[in-house]
């Protein structure tokens, strides 16, 4: 096997909100960067997100998903960032080489540093009838909403009132779906309450405490029982379509491949791999960024890769010690900013149980 | 005063004009609205999770935070008219078209329609996308409880009570490989306790996913029946591949 091989600065695997933004930082500094990203589309999750974001300006607050990731896009191009599109980054050998399966076939790619802003991947929970057509993860049903145009269902049920729930059931109500309720099995929502108030002041019932039993249906869901956990009833939604929004995690094979240490936190999601402040994975030239480093959220991930593409340049002699060390307090603020509040102390203090570990 | 604006006041400044409401209730990191208010009426400060600070008594009924706000948690309150009306302008991201004119339902915070409102005018609240700001006449005592305009209300019905105990069955935790739950439980019970283990005997996350989809509820249902944290249940070892490729395109064929 004789793949061709080419040699590279800095790697950013993923060009989602983490992976932009550290080839943007690094390519200011004069790293020339390489970005690598199996989709079609550079953006990550942003190019299917039709609803304007919180954070603050400085994040894109008050701008759609799809027009933040224009804008890093046109920074990253400016900055002269090579974004290769189609490139699926297949292994990450221990010695440090990427192999790449690209538009014009495989090969191999040796830099210097590599981040690895991989994202995340959607959890699952399984229940007899899991399986029938109809029902997928909430973030299938937004990409065949917001990409494709198509309609998942006609009635959709949702499991989980997290953010990601809230969303997508407003998303698939604009679309023109009826949304008949969304399940969750704690007692709580965990979302925004403006995500919940949009839902709910469309008419959408929420059912807290509720678990999913089963689905039926021959050819594909028709309904979905459901057991109130608190008064024991149980009670069947017709639906032809079940969006699951149960979590997410983080999406880092990659580092396990080159031989990080993998950690468990529940707070980010599940398994990922170790990192520091400086986003470091624990082996020489190896960085992680936003959701494949704990899931979070996108203003989140714009500044871990912030982060780490200012670390990759410091660490590569392209920025100076004292201009990164600045850059990254500037950055380690607006990310303990952003960690505040009721949503953000749990994965503040989960994260922080990485630094000190 | 409350951080949102005394709602008296409100309802007064009303009185001569559009002024906004803003139903903003909680700590989370957002704060586009102080910046297109050219005013000053709306401060959110340093600190991007506290709740902005609104002064009516400054606001000139622009519309902007209307706008902006991604919660869609602000909204103008207009009480000039002599007909002694309500006249609300609300943010719409809906696929019904509605134009001026129109009957809508007007409805309340929990999606009940209160009745119907008529829109005075639509304005498009960007140049980049569908979205409008509607401004709809209801009667006054509407004025403080109309959060929503919408052509379509759904008409979705009551679940039906299902009466008798559920049987549990059993299912599909792998379903690349076929691996059910009580074949999982079975595993674990042989003594099984670790993924990597697992995997060499049953092929389970060796299928076309590589683990993806089951990984997650495979560590928790074995962390479980094994009683190991789940570090020690630990992860598939990971092998390249890590996405499925054709073993031709190894071999340096493009096709």
């Amino acid at each position: 096997m004789n793949l061709p091989l080419e040699h590279t600065a800095l790697a950013v695997v993923g060009a989602g909100p983490a992976g932009l933004c550290a080839a943007v930082e690094a390519a200011r500094s004069g790293v020339p960067v390489v970005v690598l990203d199996e989709n079609e589309r550079a953006g990550g999750q942003l190019f299917k997100q039709v609803h304007r974001f919180f954070g603050s300006r400085r994040h894109g607050a008050g701008k759609r998903g799809y027009e933040i990731a224009d804008d890093l896009i046109a920074e990253c191009l400016r900055a002269g960032v090579d974004i290769r599109l189609g490139s699926s980054v297949i292994a990450f050998f221990p010695e440090g080489e990427l192999m790449v399966d690209g538009p014009g076939g495989v090969y191999l790619v040796r830099p210097q540093a590599v981040v690895i802003a991989t994202g995340a991947s959607e959890k699952t929970i399984a229940f007899p009838g899991w399986t029938l057509p109809g029902i997928m993860g909430a973030g299938a049903a937004q990409t065949l909403v917001n990409v494709h145009g198509v309609l998942p269902g006609k009635r959709v049920l949702i499991a989980g009132a997290g953010n990601v729930g809230l969303i997508v059931s407003y998303q698939l109500l604009q679309a023109g779906a009826d949304v008949v309720g969304i399940v969750e099995a704690s007692h709580g929502v965990s979302g925004y309450e403006v995500h919940l108030d949009r839902v709910r002041r469309e008419g959408v019932p929420i059912y807290p405490g509720h678990r999913i039993i089963s689905a039926r249906g021959r050819d594909g869901l028709e309904a979905v029982v459901v057991k109130d956990l608190r008064g024991g009833r149980t009670v069947l939604f017709e639906a032809d379509s079940l969006c699951m929004a149960v979590g997410m995690s983080p999406m880092a094979e990659l580092a396990a491949m080159r031989g990080c240490r993998m950690v468990f936190r529940e707070e980010l999601g599940g398994f990922l791999p170790w990192h520091d402040e400086k986003m470091r994975a624990g082996l020489q030239g190896v960085y992680v960024a936003g959701d494949a480093a704990g899931v979070e959220e996108a203003s989140v991930a714009m500044e871990e890769g912030r982060m780490s593409g200012i670390s990759a340049a410091e660490e590569m002699g392209s920025m100076k010690k004292r201009q990164a060390a600045a850059r990254r307090a500037a950055v380690s603020r607006r990310l303990a900013d952003l960690r505040r509040g009721p949503y953000g102390e749990a994965r503040m203090a989960a994260k922080c149980s990485l630094y000190c570990a | 005063m409350g951080e949102s604006g005394d709602i008296d006041e409100i309802w007064r400044r009303a009185e001569g004009g559009a002024v906004a409401i803003l139903d903003c209730r909680e700590e989370i990191p957002c704060d586009p609205c102080e910046a297109v208010c050219a005013r000053g009426a709306i401060v959110v400060g340093k600190n991007v999770c506290d709740l902005p600070r609104y002064d009516p008594g400054l606001c000139n009924g622009c519309g902007r935070c209307v706008a902006i706000c991604p919660g869609m948690a602000i909204y103008l309150l207009d009480r000039s008219s002599r007909d002694g009306g309500a006249r609300l302008t609300l943010p719409y991201e809906m696929k019904e078209e509605i134009k001026a004119g129109d009957e809508v339902w007007a409805l309340d915070e929990d999606g009940s329609p209160l009745g119907k409102g008529k829109v005075v005018k639509t304005a498009k609240m960007n140049k980049r996308d569908h979205s409008l700001l509607v401004t709809v006449d209801v009667p006054e005592e509407w004025a403080l409880k109309v959060r929503g305009v919408r052509i379509r209300v759904m008409s979705i019905g009551e679940p039906l009570e299902v009466r008798g105990c559920q049987r549990e069955e059993d299912h599909l935790l792998c379903r690349c490989e076929e691996i059910s739950r009580s074949q999982a439980r079975e595993y674990a019970a042989m003594g099984f306790n670790s993924l990597r283990a697992l995997r060499r005997f049953s092929r389970v996350g060796l299928g076309y996913c590589q683990g993806r989809f089951c990984q997650a509820m495979l560590v928790d249902e074995f962390s479980t029946a094994a009683f190991r944290d789940r570090e020690g249940v630990g992860v598939f070892k990971v092998r390249p591949p890590v996405r499925p490729v054709k073993l031709g395109r190894l071999g340096g064929e493009n096709g």
